[in-house]
Parts: C-alpha cells; structure tokens; sequence
C-alpha cells in the first residue's frame, strides 16, 4: 500500500486456467470501498486484476460510492438509507459482488435489514462477496502460484474473522487458521509470522479511531508491537480499514514493517 | 398493586412468547480417579489415595500431627462440634475431617451435603480441611454428579481444593477465609 | 454533578502509558487462562448453545419460573420479599436488619459477600446512612471499601490497584508495614481481619448466582470461602437477586457451574458452590426479588438477551478497550461490554457514550458463555442514542453530510477528488494537527493519491 501515488507496477504471473463452468455468464462486479477508491486506489487495481488473472471478468459499475457503514457505526443508520438503497440499485443486476473488505461485506450482508427486503436486497445480501471467500469459496482456488520470499505477519479483521467466520476465533478453538492465511501459507518463500496475540482487534473500528483516539491508538500501537516483537516485516490483512489504522501507527514510528493488503500480495505486487 | 404484583404483571406484558426448553443432555466423560486427583492438585487440594476407609485415621496421623483440635465424625476428634456449638469453639477448630459425597474428576469438586458437616460453619471456619471420598462415587462431570444427587437438601456445597483468593494483582493466594489447605482421602 | 463520557476518562487512563499496559496484560493473562480452561472441555460451545437456550426459555416463562420459585422458598421457611427498585430494595434490607436483630448500644453489624446488585442499589451508603455496620467481605470489595471506590470489574473488584496501591491501602487501614506488598502476607492480614467481623456479624448478606424454581433453592458461588463463613455464622441470612438469576430445574444448573468459573477466571469451577434451600432452625433466610429496571429490558426485544447474562466478567477479560480504558472509565456497576448494553436501559443520556465504547470487534459475544450477541447490541443502541437526539451535534450534522454525498456518486466522486487535492497541498502541519485532527495524534493520514480508483479505471479500462 505504500505504492508511489499513481505508479501501478504489472507483474507477470502465469494468467491462470482455471474457471469454474458454472461462472461462465455469471455477472461479477467488483465493488470498490469509498475509503479504499479514494485513498488505496492500488488495492483496487489489484484487486481487479488478480480477479482477471484468476479468469473473472469483472464489471466494475461507476455509480458505486459506498456500503454505508460509516454512518450506522456511528448511530445514523436511518441516515444511511438512502445510501443502501443506492448500493441496491447499482449492484441489483449482478450475480456476484466481490470487494477488498470483510467489513463492507458483512454490513450489508447483517445490516441491510432496515430497508424493505425486496427480492433485489435479498439477492445482494446472498450476493456479496469479500475478495478471499469468494477466491476460495465460489472460484474454488486453493492456491495462486506467487513468490513472496518475506516475513509476513497477518492482521484478521474482525468484521471478516468473527463477523463472516472466514478465520477461527481464538475464544472458540486454539487452532489458529482461516481463510486468508491458508492462501498465504501455500506462497513461494513465505514465512508466517507467529503473534502472541492472533485476533485481538487493532483498533480502528470506524468513527471509533477518533472518538476513542486514545484507546484506539493505544490498541494500534500494541498490535504493531506484537508484529515488531515477532518479526513482522509485512503486514497483510483483508480489510484496509484495518490496514490504514496500523499504516498511520508504523509511519507515526517509522517502524520497519511494509503494510499490504492481501489483494496486493496475491496479485504479485513486491513490498 | 404490591411490588409482586407490579413486577409478575410487567414480565407477563414484556415477556416473549415462550421458547421451547432444550434438551439439556448427561454428558459422557473421563470419570476416573486419575483425572480427579490431577484436576484436585492443579486448583491447589492434595489426593491420597487409600485401600479402605479405614485407613483414615492413619492418614490424619501422618499427615496432620501437628494440629491440635481436631473435630470430625470419622477420625479420632478432640472438639465435640455440632448444630449448636458456638462460635468461640468454631474458631479454634484447626482440623475437620469430614465425608464428601460426589467427587467431580472434571473440575475436582466434591458435595458435602449439611448432614455430613457437623456444623454448617465448620468446613469454612476450620483451618484446614480433609474430606473423605469413596473412589466409586467419582464422576465425570457436573451433569453426572446433579443426576447422581438426589436433590440438594438444605444446604449442600461443593467443594474445590482450599479457599484462595486472586483479588491482590492476580496473584494466586491459597487461603483466603475459609481452609488453608484440603486434602482429599479417597477410599 | 458533572458527569465525564467514556473518551475522557479513557484518555486520562491512557496518560499512564506503562499502567495502561500492566492493566492490559494482567486482564489478558485471565483471558488466556479462561482458553486453556475452555479449549480441553469438547462439548464446550455445545454447552454454550445450551445456556443461551436455557436462559431464553426462563425469561419467556420468567413470571412463572418466579412464583414457582417463591412457593417452594416459602415451603423450605424463607421469607420472600419483591422490590420494583434500588430504594424498595435497600429499604427491604434495612428493615430486615433492623427487624431480626435488636442490639443495645451499637450499630447492628452486616458481612456481605460479593452481590453487584447491591452494588447496583448502592446499598452500602443507605445502611450506613442509617446506622448499620457494613463489611464487604470479599477480598478485592473490602479494598475498594476501605478506599472508598466503586469495584471496577464484576468478578476482579480490585484489579485496577497495584500490590503496592494495596499495601499502601492495608497500612492505613489494618497497620500492615509500610511498604509491605506481598500479595500473601496482605491476604493473611485482611483474613484476620475479616475472621473477626465474621464472628462478630449480626447480619450476612450475599449475592445470588442461580435460582432453582423447582426446588426453591439459590446457588451462591465464591472463591474465599467469606459468603459461607459469613451465612454460616450469622443468626440472619439477606439474599439479594434480581429476577432474571432464576433457572428452571438442577439439571439447568449443570451447565451454568461447567461455564461460569471457567469463563470468569479460568478455573474449573469455583471453591464454593454452595446451595441454600432451608435456615437452620432457630435462623432467618430472606430472600429479596428485584427488578430495578429490568422488566423493562425484558420488554425490549433487541436487548433482553442481555438478561441471559450469569456475570462470568469474561466480556470484560477479552475486551480490548476494557483493558485499555479500566472499569473506572464506564461509570456504571457493570463495566465492559456487558455494561455497555445494561446502561442505556438505566439511563440513555447519562450512559450514552457507552455503546460507541467498542470497535465492535465481537470478541465479547464470541466469549460469552450464553453467548449474549453483545457486539449486536452495542449496535443497536447506537441507532437507539442516534435517534434520541443524544449525539454531539457536529457528529449528526457530518453524518447527515456524508450520507446525502455517499448516495449521489458525482458530489461523492467530487468531494473526493477535493479532498485528496487539499491533502495533496496542504502542509502536513496542518493536516495532521492534533486538535483539529485526532487521528493524527499517534498516527500519520494516508498519502493522498492523484488519481481515485475510478479515475484510473476510467483512464485504463474504458
């Protein structure tokens, strides 16, 4: 993510042969978080194109702005209405909606129950996707044949851990596996970093970044700590929201540790 | 209205429709006198395994020699307690050795029931505690144990090890009010 | 009285970098042990679900469950009392007290053992204001007692003090030596102590953690040993529950002894479980139903879930603002998540910031033992203060902003390109300044990019 502004680097990577059948004159759109179009616009492209390289092809709709997450996190969920009446009406039409976050995914999917459930918002709450479940889940892809030779720590989103269950929580079971770590583990040259604490939340959560600055920061800055102790050099996650909370932390401290999203990694994009 | 009334009417109008109960099962499990005695040892008690009831008396001897007033239904006793002893004897009991019922191999917990304490105080006001177990009444788990007792009495309490305490920056404490140490003799 | 919000004082928390993370750790070394407590048992979330249905099941026949109940204690010789709130229920107490024991030239004397409800009813101050002696027995209540400080978590009272805080505490108060802090040299002054107002005590006051409606029954767990010792002891027995402590039969409360000490502390069950049924002859057992809010919650569908709720304190363990922010920093008897969907039933604008003191990251619900959706919760009070007008202003106003913008895609498209201009220009003094900008204070903005992903698509792939 610390990508020059506007330099988008192509890597090569073998464009892969695999689709299933049943994708074949599926609709996917990809669905860019407000956040990440206007600030991480490289997650967006790498997002784009491994789903192109994984043989998808995307529309990506330009009417698209936002989930609406910000404002019902933030007790004006009335107020987001209009904002999820908009997302139906862009995304209505496509069989798949997949995007870079688990945290736009499992708040439409949880909390798209305010407006009228016509059959348009019930079919988009089956429908969405975050970009690893629907790689592994709906794709059926176990393995993306990238090298990334480097020490990589992973950041579980809540909202995609615990909200989706794409990974197991640490107050169920001690096994410690989920999605995005099973695509991780099968990279060329890859090493896992193992944290002390595996799922315990960064920090951000929303408008929470600022009105909790204090303990927000604080919950940042022991997360980077965890990844600094156990030899982090790159830090990958599912939700930029995260990313750019942990990002701002590292910058603040000039901490060794490049931030990626996995979207990012997976593409073949380098640190 | 009384306050009863008051609080009975407005559940009755804010209550849901009513949920069905669940079948709550008896859990299988590790019932063994092995599991008891590490899970016994692990939450601070000590186990001492004997071949017959009988040997108790022995146990006390050996290990509890050095304590002076002693009050039990079981061993040799020199503080006569029962329903009516008042506190001022209570207090200077050092050991009681009395019989627990139910030994729990999952959490090493055992019920003594109010019939087996002398004195409801006694099993907290003693300075230290023995209870006395038959093996054969070791089950696995607290939904084995409640099935296995016949209702709960009076009074009845389960106990786990010595009384402990963790309030001072968690650090563990054996010996909070009640027994500074329990050991468990089973038979 | 002014009244600070969950930021403010979570923020003065903070100000203390190395006890922020001593707080932290030490909460978090109770959460680890609550894992290694959990993980071993196979039917462990099995007997969550069970739980969760058992206690959905009481609170849609509670009224039932709670005749049932007084019945059978009325049988077994226990006086019943109802209380529709804190002030009945402390007037109950008193009364009870004053009634049962007619002592000459003193104060009658009260041991108490843990109860949050009484907490919750601030009965200490009103028994005291009326000329009663009260003791909190429990080791970590009788510190905050002696220094006049609300518990600052519901199973953990003390776990906001130091050793040394406490030695400092047991010095004025039991004349431990100066400087003494060893954790076992200060639990045997306080047990000394306490022997003595136990044997002294007219009156014992406990909690209650399980009512049994079909036997009448009530379960009282603890770990010292003081709620025996002081019943036990005493010629009177107060037992203060709020109504939705009630389960339905013995077998119920199996799965409530496997959960609770393994969630609370991470032990396999408490030292103490002890059952109430019958007074010894010549004794007094009284048994006092409150509701203090509570129907209320009943009548609300989102919420009464959080009824289920068996005070285990493991939502408080886990939470990662909890342990950044101390107990203290809620201001209400139940702190923690758990208290942050309890409060707002209390009293909305009071407790307002309360539900916004969460990520909603859901480890909470995920830890629960009747898996109370907590994080859900928070949630839904969220909308709930939203609605009642209680936001700050400027944070209603921005938000109506950003939604009209976020559903019209050109001003969204524009305000971005904007914004990031601006970003782009001005100085990053400016920007990241700390009192127009709190995200700057520990962290850096992310670099605006000249181009938003749209932009770029449109340049390359349309």
């Amino acid at each position: 993510m610390l990508n020059t502004v506007g330099v988008f680097i192509r890597v090569k990577l073998p464009k892969l042969i695999f689709r299933p059948l049943e994708l074949k004159n599926m609709k996917v759109a990809l669905f860019i978080p407000c956040y990440v179009d206007q600030f991480y616009p490289n997650v967006g492209v790498a997002t784009l194109q491994l789903l192109e390289k994984l043989g998808v092809e995307v529309t990506f709709p330009m009417k698209q702005t936002c989930c609406g997450q910000p404002m019902a996190n933030g007790g004006c969920e009335q107020d987001s209405k209009g904002v999820y009446e908009h997302f139906v009406d862009i995304f209505a039409d496509f069989d798949y909606i997949v995007t870079p976050s688990g945290s736009c995914t499992y708040h439409i999917k949880k909390h798209y129950d305010i407006i009228e459930q016509t059959p348009a918002v019930q079919k988009i709450r089956k429908s969405v996707y975050e970009l690893i479940d629907f790689i592994e889940n709906v794709l059926k892809i176990e393995e993306i044949p990238v090298d990334f030779p480097h020490k990589v720590g992973l950041h579980l989103s809540c909202h995609g851990q615990r909200g989706l269950r794409q990974a197991n929580a640490s107050e169920i079971t001690g096994v410690r596996d989920g999605q995005i770590s099973k695509l991780l583990r099968k990279l060329k040259g890859i090493e896992l970093t193992e944290l002390d604490r595996n799922d315990e939340c960064c920090g951000f959560g929303g408008m929470f970044c600022v009105t909790e600055e204090a303990v927000s920061a604080r919950m940042g800055q022991d997360r980077i700590s965890d990844h600094l102790r156990n030899g982090t050099k790159v830090l990958t996650g599912g939700d930029v929201s995260c990313l750019m909370h942990l990002e701002g932390i590292v910058k603040r401290q000039n901490a060794p540790i490049k931030v990626m999203h996995i979207a990012e990694i997976l593409n073949g994009n380098q640190p | 209205m009384t306050s009863r009334e008051k609080i009975l009417a407005s559940i009755a109008s804010n209550k849901p429709s009513l949920v069905t109960m669940p079948n709550v099962p008896i859990f299988e499990g590790d019932g063994s006198v092995e599991r008891f005695k590490n899970v016994l040892e692990s939450i601070g008690g000590t186990a001492v395994e004997l071949t017959t009831k009988a040997e108790c008396q022995e146990a006390i001897d050996k290990y509890y020699h050095d304590l002076v007033n002693v009050a039990s239904d079981i061993v040799k006793a020199n503080v006569s307690i029962n329903l009516d002893t008042n506190k001022d004897i209570l207090e200077q009991v050092d050991l009681a050795v009395i019989q627990g019922e139910i030994g729990v191999a999952e959490n090493g917990t055992i019920w003594v029931p109010e019939s087996n304490m002398l004195n409801r105080a006694l099993p907290f006001i003693t300075q230290h505690l023995v209870l006395v177990l038959d093996k054969h009444n070791i089950v696995a788990n607290m939904q084995q144990a409640y099935d296995k007792l016949e209702g709960v009495g009076n009074y009845g309490v389960f106990i786990a090890g010595p009384s402990k305490t963790a309030d001072i920056e968690q650090s563990l404490v054996i010996g909070a009010h009640g027994a500074r140490s329990m050991m468990v003799l089973i038979y | 009285m002014s009244h600070q919000n969950h930021p403010e004082l979570a923020e003065a928390f903070n100000k203390d970098f190395e006890r922020t993370t001593w707080h932290d750790e030490t909460l978090w070394f109770v959460r680890q042990k609550r894992d290694k407590a959990v993980y071993p048992i196979p039917e462990f979330q099995d007997l969550r679900t069970l739980a969760s249905e058992i206690k959905d099941h009481t609170l849609s026949n509670l009224d039932n469950y709670l005749i049932e109940f007084e019945q059978n204690a009325i049988k077994n010789g226990v006086k019943v009392h109802w209380a529709a709130d804190a002030v009945e229920h402390n007037q109950i107490v008193m009364e009870i007290i004053k009634n049962s024991c007619k002592v000459e030239g003193r104060n009658p004397r009260l041991v108490k053992s843990k109860s949050m409800l009484t907490e919750e009813c601030h009965l200490n101050d009103f028994l005291e204001k009326n000329n009663i002696d009260v003791v909190d027995t429990d080791l970590g209540e009788r510190i905050v007692q002696f220094r006049n400080e609300p518990p600052s978590h519901i199973v953990l009272p003390a776990i906001h003090l130091k050793k040394e805080d406490v030695g400092e505490t047991f010095y004025e108060h039991l004349g431990t030596a100066k400087g003494e802090k060893d954790p076992q040299i200060l639990t045997e002054a306080a047990r000394q102590h306490l022997r003595g107002k136990f044997v002294a005590a007219d009156v014992a006051l406990t909690g209650v953690n399980f009512a049994i409606a079909e036997t009448g029954s009530f379960v009282v767990c603890t770990n010292e040993g003081n709620a025996d010792l002081g019943v036990n002891l005493a010629k009177v027995h107060i037992a203060c529950m709020g109504i939705e402590k009630i389960i339905p039969d013995l077998h119920h409360l199996s799965v409530y002894t496997r959960l609770l000490a393994r969630s609370a502390t991470g032990q396999p069950v408490t030292t103490y479980t002890s059952h109430f049924t019958k007074p010894v002859e010549g004794k007094e057992m009284h048994i006092v139903i409150v509701d203090n809010g509570r129907t209320q919650q009943l009548g609300r569908e989102d919420f009464r879930s959080s009824l289920k709720c068996i005070r285990c304190g493991a939502c408080m363990n886990t939470c990662p603002v909890y342990r950044r922010s101390g107990g203290h920093s809620y201001d209400f008897t139940v702190p923690g998540p758990i208290g942050a969907i309890l409060s707002p039933n209390i009293d909305l604008h009071k407790h307002k910031s309360l539900p916004f003191a969460s990520t909603l990251c859901g480890s909470c619900s995920d830890v629960c033992p009747v898996k109370i959706d907590i994080h859900v919760q928070l949630y839904k009070w969220r909308q709930i203060v939203g609605q009642a007008n209680e936001l700050p202003a400027a944070k209603k106003w921005a938000m109506k902003g950003m939604a009209k913008v976020l559903s019209m895609p050109k001003v969204y498209d524009l305000s971005g390109k904007l914004a990031r201009g601006a970003l782009r220009i001005l100085p990053h003094g400016l920007t990241h300044n700390e009192s127009m900008n709190p995200w700057a204070k520990a962290r850096e903005l992310p670099d605006a990019p000249k181009q938003s992903f749209k932009e770029w698509y449109e340049e390359n792939r349309q």
